[in-house]
């Protein structure tokens, strides 16, 4: 699964920026059961076939339904130039749930410092 | 890729749609067709859009002359023309008056004047039924008050102010009024010439079922504002100074004819209904979906009589944008989420969260009521069973 483009951009009224974007793939439960790795995940699976949030503190929220090719992200705007590339990965590395999370985990982990770095200072 | 669902259009209060045929057929004709405008060409054939515009609108408010219907972008640059033009006109120190129900395109322009000391400005609360009291605007008057501006509708809540006790008691002080009509024009009757309004503003894109890109105001004494913006009327071409007559005093530049003649087939399609009967159909099926709501123990109805067809509502434990998103992708209900440009209103019903506005028209069904409240309640349930990661 990976990103194929972005179709609808939004400066949201809490600060965020919102992103919505065209998947190459439906996504599915499975696929939100691997974001847990890397934040919260909250799911309603009565809705539709299924509606979830995900959000990861201080990067960003995605929010979806399986089954659907479209997903809704809201970046924190001041360290999106930061973020956006993980986001990117968390789709392209997912690999049919066959991930790689020790790659993952690992670039999270370098990309945490530098978010916090930016938001917070040292 | 999930079944399509049909929309279920319930954001009328940002734009109407669908609109009436005769507004799509009305638009085409003018695109198809040379522009005929008073002293922009030679030639004779065609419609005077702008004046069969402010003929019906003198109809629908029952004020005229028609000449003092001016037309500008939307409502928000009416307001702008309309302060800063009353400004102009008025030099000296100057106490404003709003009310926190006002949408942004009050509240900015007159906080960006505080900001730059041209104003003072006082916002007056509203009660806890979303009504501004005329004894709240009345103790919040001071010696040199000279302009109140104030929504007529609530664009949040629904509810419709007493502008007639509002304005008299306003006039009695010698305070100007001009009042936001974006969400009553088209939806409930106005009667200009009884209200006690120096200026009111309307917009194309909403109840008048017109196209965006249009709106403008009425004004009774067109002294008392001056013009802001100025430039080419077609008209006394040998000046180099605004011409003084009505309308060309406020309306420089080509105008939108395309968007001018679908206002004027928009406002001809309310008459044709008639506005009692709009608001009529309106306040029942509004008065349904707010029942169907509060019978969901999870959902909040932020009012629960609006006058307008407007219901505002949050679902607890469930952020308002998921709420909006679920509605649109799982039963294509399409609502407005958010603050709704009226930050001061959210402030004192959900703390500045924002919430899920529906809004109607007179193209909405009483099928699509049931099913958009039966899909909320839905949702509203599953807020209650929503499930978290360890």
């Amino acid at each position: 699964m990976h990103v194929v483009r972005s179709i609808r951009h939004k400066s949201c009224a809490d600060g965020t920026l919102m992103k919505e974007f065209v998947l190459s793939a439906p996504l599915t439960a499975g696929f939100f059961s691997y974001l847990e790795n890397f934040g919260r995940v909250e799911a309603m699976p009565a809705l539709g076939e299924g509606f979830y949030t995900f959000e990861k503190t201080d990067f960003f929220s995605i929010k979806g339904f399986a089954g659907d090719t479209t997903v809704e992200v809201r970046f924190r705007r001041e360290v999106t130039d930061l973020t956006t590339d993980f986001l990117y990965s968390l789709f392209s590395l997912y690999r049919d749930g066959n991930p790689d999370l020790v790659f993952l985990k690992r670039r999270e982990s370098a990309l945490v410092e530098r978010v916090h770095e930016h938001l917070y200072g040292r | 890729m999930r079944e399509e669902k049909l929309i279920i259009y319930l954001n009328n209060a940002a734009t109407t749609w669908p609109k009436p045929q005769t507004v799509i057929a009305a638009t085409m004709t003018s695109l198809a067709s040379p522009v005929f405008g008073s002293g922009r060409t030679a030639g004779t054939e065609g419609e005077d859009y702008p004046t069969l515009a402010r003929e019906a609108l003198a109809r629908l408010f029952h004020a005229g002359p028609a000449e003092h219907y001016i037309f500008t972008l939307n409502a928000t640059d009416s307001l702008n023309l309309l302060i800063r033009g009353f400004l102009a006109a008025h030099p000296g120190p100057c106490h404003v008056l709003t009310t926190a129900l006002d949408h942004n395109a009050v509240q900015r322009p007159l906080h960006e004047l505080e900001k730059e000391g041209r104003i003072s400005l006082t916002v007056v609360p509203f009660d806890e039924d979303g009504h501004v009291s005329p004894a709240a605007v009345e103790t919040a008057v001071r010696p040199e008050t000279r302009l109140m501006v104030m929504a007529h509708g609530s664009n949040v809540l629904g509810t419709v102010q007493e502008i007639g006790a509002i304005g008299a008691l306003l006039h009695d002080h010698g305070v100007y009024v001009i009042v936001d009509g974006a969400q009553t024009a088209g939806h409930i009757p106005v009667d200009l010439g009884a209200l006690p309004v120096d200026a009111y503003v309307f917009t194309g894109h909403k109840g008048l079922f017109g196209t965006a890109g249009t709106g403008g105001f009425y004004i009774r004494d067109p002294d008392a504002v001056a013009p802001v913006r100025v430039g080419g009327t077609g008209t006394d071409s040998s000046s180099l100074f605004q011409p003084q007559e009505m309308p060309e005093r406020f309306e420089a530049g080509t105008p939108n004819y395309p968007g001018l003649a679908a206002l004027a087939a928009g406002v001809e399609f309310v008459l044709s209904i008639g506005v009692d009967a709009i608001a009529e159909k309106a306040e029942c099926q509004t008065a349904y979906i707010i029942g169907e709501l509060e019978k969901e123990p999870n959902i909040v109805v932020h009012t629960r009589h609006p006058t307008l067809p407007i219901v505002s509502f949050s679902v607890r434990g469930m952020d308002d944008d998921d709420v909006g998103f679920v509605l649109a992708r799982a039963y294509g209900v399409v609502t407005r989420t958010g603050l709704h440009c009226a930050p001061l209103v959210h402030r004192a019903i959900d703390g500045g969260k924002g919430c899920v506005r529906l809004s109607l028209s007179w193209f909405t069904t009483d099928e699509e009521c049931r099913t958009a409240a039966a899909a909320i309640r839905e949702v509203a349930c599953n807020a209650c069973c929503q499930v978290n990661s360890p």
